[in-house]
């Protein structure tokens, strides 16, 4: 008796009881759910259950010849026995068996039959238009309450069992964002691969895929050379990455480090030059550069995404704050002149922030579009990508382009994501210290 | 250029005249010579390289001014007065183009002509405290410094100067003399029909900002309610991205979420894609013929077309949405992230011990702790949101266009794209040039405020 009851409180440590027990009530109304008007159309006076959907759609099944209608009608059956057969067996457990592995098979009940009660949504429509048991097309638009109860309750049994495990729920919300988050990237690797060209199609998942399009990108560059693109940026880049982390740094560890006359001045015409828009003056600098026989050209880039890096110390100089006197005063008693103090004690401690500018730097004339668009005007030859791809995309390319363009934009961003996800680190680092200071 | 801001600037160039006076009491002939010519007094007390340079400088300049200088100065104040003509040429029986003068180029030349007078002014009076110095040196009877001792002191007491050479170099020729050409031509009449070289452009004073502001025309009445949208766009797109991101920041730092740097990973995926795409990405996705409204009506969902970026008022909320979503949710998600790992532990577990629930925590600890860290965050990413760009023009290039509007502008332009489109589209730089320094104005006055909050102006040396 005694030994019975420890073996029962055993295999409960762990588990929420409280929601556990709750759990077969939701199973009920689930079950009730599948004899509620699933479907209803006021117009039409028609008012349809789950089951009665299932049966009229088996009934059904000998005039239906299609074999894709067959194959919708069988997925559909299936997962509203499993649905059934699942939350019966579940709830019953939950009421005799709370055990851990009871939790695991109620969590996947739940998410079963939420993700089943969305593929329903997704697949009613085709199965039971073809099926003809419903006269009416768009049949989702007239869902009525029976279907939503068990959307709704299959929810909150998920959320209920994953308490009763004590897992955060938090993962569901999470999971949905997610999907939400991701569904632009996915969709656009999804295009790259599309065979069919067209920016725009009467239907979401492609007939056919293909590699043409990177091959076409890759290879052929006689409309427009994208290699040749990608070995601009790549340079202009470099280049603008090393100018513009020296400036960054330097600018930044003098105003931090050293108190001269002026600095307060040099401060104050930073702050004022930053708060015009940057590119208000894209014009006049066209017009210097092209003064100095520089425009059309990757340098005129290099010296415009450089240029006016000092305005960027902000975040470096948060950093550089942070960075003890103690240790210049100490350097300085031992004799250290200040520009040892600059490459031999800030320069080594301050990884995170060098590798935050690098990698910025790196990674803004892969983005830029406005200046190399003023800038390089009609010379494909000399394009960034960004600038390329985006003129894939005018009037008169788009028709043939747009999945190519898909293809570009992968292209380029799989290393700058993965630039951006190594950097993400120093990035929340450098930000919180110059948002604190 | 006088900027300082919170000293009045007429006694600071008071100050400085009094000091040259001074100075020149004070010198003996040399350094008075020094005045005029510029060196003497180096060189006359043995500083024979640095004294050559300023000379060496000042007859540069002396040849600049009377080869050139003198010509654009004139041009700057004139802005051109022969325009461009076609002549018949009788001796090749054709019309033939007569060239006149180029207002942009004299605009430019001048702006150029008086950056080198500046800096010639910054030379001379950097000879003129040299001059006095080495003459102090002289009378103290103390070492003068060689050629080779400067040098070395630029690596160290006068380091400011070496390491800000090349960031204020490069700062002057792709910021501030392309800035101060625009600020002048936002007094000039230089719109679509004054194009050089064809035409000629003048001074006009303030009329711009008049016509911008004040007046009943188009162009008044696309400025009001772009502006107005503007600061709307702004408010939004910052305290949805900064709640958002909190909210995911929070939920992902919740105890028994597993796996955190890979959710973060997942959520960051629509930044660490180059910007422009993604939007370009969004704005084909909510198209007429898009995928969102392909999938919703192959649903069932909608048997019309959402007009995502069609209706004015759809598209305003869509670019806020999607904005907020892919954009500034990640970003702020980062951000907080890192202010939330710096709140002091205990602070949350002596709120545990005192019987608070996690909504008291956060309504009593986490949310004032982050506001008061991030009110400068906030208020610079609310101006970075007037100068948003990017999400603009890509999503949804300003449009729908509306034909209330001026040539081109569009109901969810801001002041930024609509400059922008004032530039490249319809070439009526001066609109333009006005339109930046009213969006200046408008940073500025946020920028004040974030100073008077913002502990960290005030006490700079505070972590050191």
């Amino acid at each position: 008796m005694n030994t019975q009851t420890i073996g029962i409180n055993t295999q409960n440590i762990g588990l929420n009881m409280k929601s556990l027990k709750k759990i077969p009530f939701v199973g009920a109304v689930l079950m009730t759910a599948f004899f509620l008007p699933a479907v209803k159309i006021s117009s039409e006076g028609i008012s349809a259950s789950g089951i009665k959907i299932l049966l009229e759609a088996i009934l059904k099944w000998e005039t239906v010849n299609d074999g894709k209608t067959g194959i919708w009608l069988v997925a559909l059956i299936a997962i509203l026995g499993v649905s059934l057969i699942s939350i019966l067996t579940s709830s019953g457990l939950a009421f005799k068996l709370p055990t851990k592995k009871c939790t695991k098979y109620l969590i996947f009940t739940y998410v079963f039959n939420f993700v089943s009660a969305l593929l329903i949504l997704f697949t009613v429509t085709k199965a039971v238009n073809a099926s003809g048991v419903i006269p009416v097309k768009f049949l989702i638009k007239y869902l009525s309450f029976g279907y939503w109860i068990f959307l709704i309750g299959s929810l909150t049994g998920l959320i209920l069992s994953l308490r009763s495990a004590k897992i955060n729920t938090g993962y569901v919300a999470l999971i949905i964002m997610a999907l939400i988050w991701l569904f632009p990237v996915a969709w656009i690797v999804m295009i790259s691969f599309r065979a069919e060209t067209g920016s725009y199609t009467s239907y979401f998942w492609p007939k056919t895929f293909t590699l043409d399009n990177y091959k076409v990108l890759l290879t052929d560059g006689s409309r427009f050379p994208f290699m040749t693109w990608f070995g601009n940026t790549l340079v202009v880049s470099t280049f603008s990455c090393i100018v513009t982390t020296f400036i960054v740094l330097s600018t930044a560890f003098t105003l931090s480090r050293i108190r001269f006359a002026g600095r307060k001045l040099f401060v104050n015409i930073l702050l004022i030059i930053g708060m015009f828009p940057g590119f208000m003056s894209m014009i006049a600098v066209y017009y210097i550069l092209k003064g100095l026989n520089l425009a059309q050209s990757l340098t005129a880039l290099v010296v415009v995404y450089s240029g006016g890096a000092a305005l960027l110390y902000y975040i470096a100089k948060g950093f550089f704050d942070t960075i003890p006197k103690a240790i210049d005063e100490a350097a300085c008693i031992d004799g250290a002149t200040k520009w040892q103090m600059f490459t031999q004690i800030t320069i080594p401690i301050s990884k995170p922030i060098i590798i935050y500018t690098i990698l910025t730097s790196f990674m803004a004339p892969w983005a830029d579009f406005i200046f190399a668009r003023v800038i390089m005007g009609d010379n494909y030859k000399k394009y960034t990508v960004a600038l390329g791809l985006f003129t894939m995309l005018s009037r008169e390319n788009i028709d043939v382009w747009y999945t190519r363009f898909a293809a570009g934009s992968v292209l380029v961003s799989i290393p700058i994501a993965i630039l951006f996800i190594a950097m993400q680190k120093y990035y929340v680092e450098g930000l919180a210290g110059s948002v604190k200071g | 250029m006088n900027k300082k801001k919170i000293e009045n600037p007429l006694k600071v160039l008071a100050s400085k005249f009094k000091w040259l006076g001074q100075t020149f009491r004070k010198g003996d002939i040399l350094t008075k010579l020094s005045f005029i010519i510029m060196g003497l007094s180096n060189i006359g007390r043995g500083q024979i390289a640095k004294g050559l340079m300023y000379m060496i400088l000042e007859l540069s300049f002396i040849v600049y001014t009377v080869s050139t200088g003198v010509n654009n100065l004139i041009g700057l104040t004139t802005l051109g007065t022969t325009q461009q003509e076609m002549v018949y040429s009788e001796e090749l029986g054709i019309f033939q183009v007569l060239r006149g003068d180029n207002s942009m180029i004299m605009l430019l030349a001048g702006v150029t002509t008086l950056f080198i007078i500046g800096f010639f002014i910054v030379v001379w009076i950097s000879n003129i405290k040299s001059a006095i110095k080495v003459q102090e040196l002289k009378e103290t009877g103390k070492e003068i410094p060689n050629f080779i001792t400067d040098i070395k002191s630029l690596f160290d007491s006068e380091i400011h100067k070496l390491l800000l050479a090349i960031p204020i170099t490069g700062l002057v020729l792709v910021n501030v003399i392309p800035l101060f050409y625009m600020i002048m031509m936002a007094f000039t009449n230089y719109d679509v029909n004054h194009q050089p070289p064809g035409n000629l452009f003048t001074w006009i004073g303030l009329q711009n900002f008049k016509l911008l502001l004040l007046s009943q025309d188009t162009i008044a009445g696309t400025f009001w309610p772009v502006f107005g949208w503007t600061i709307v766009w702004a408010f939004f797109a910052t305290f949805s991205c900064f709640f958002g991101g909190l909210f995911l920041a929070l939920l992902i730092n919740s105890k028994g979420i597993e796996f955190k740097g890979v959710w973060r990973t997942l959520f960051i995926m629509s930044i660490a894609v180059p910007g422009f795409v993604i939007l370009l990405i969004i704005r084909v996705m909510f198209a007429p013929h898009g995928p969102v409204n392909v999938l919703l009506k192959e649903l069932g969902f909608i048997t019309e077309s959402l007009p995502f970026f069609v209706n004015a008022t759809w598209a305003r909320v869509t670019v806020i949405v999607v904005n907020m979503i892919w954009i500034g949710i990640p970003y702020s998600m980062l951000i907080t992230t890192g202010i939330l790992s710096n709140i002091p532990a205990d602070l949350y577990e002596s709120a545990k011990i005192d019987g608070a629930g996690p909504m008291k925590i956060f309504a009593k600890i986490t949310m004032p702790y982050v506001l008061f860290i991030t009110t400068p965050y906030l208020i610079t990413n609310f101006i970075a949101n007037i100068n948003n760009f990017n999400a603009i023009y890509f999503l949804t290039g300003g449009g729908p266009n509306s034909l209330e509007y001026f040539k081109g502008a569009g109901k969810t332009d801001l002041l930024v794209t609509w400059l922008f489109k004032l530039t490249v589209d319809s070439k009526d730089y001066c609109y333009a040039a006005a339109i930046g320094i009213l969006i200046f104005i408008l940073s500025s006055i946020l920028s004040l405020f974030i100073y008077n909050r913002s502990g960290a102006a005030k006490n700079e040396e505070g972590f050191q």
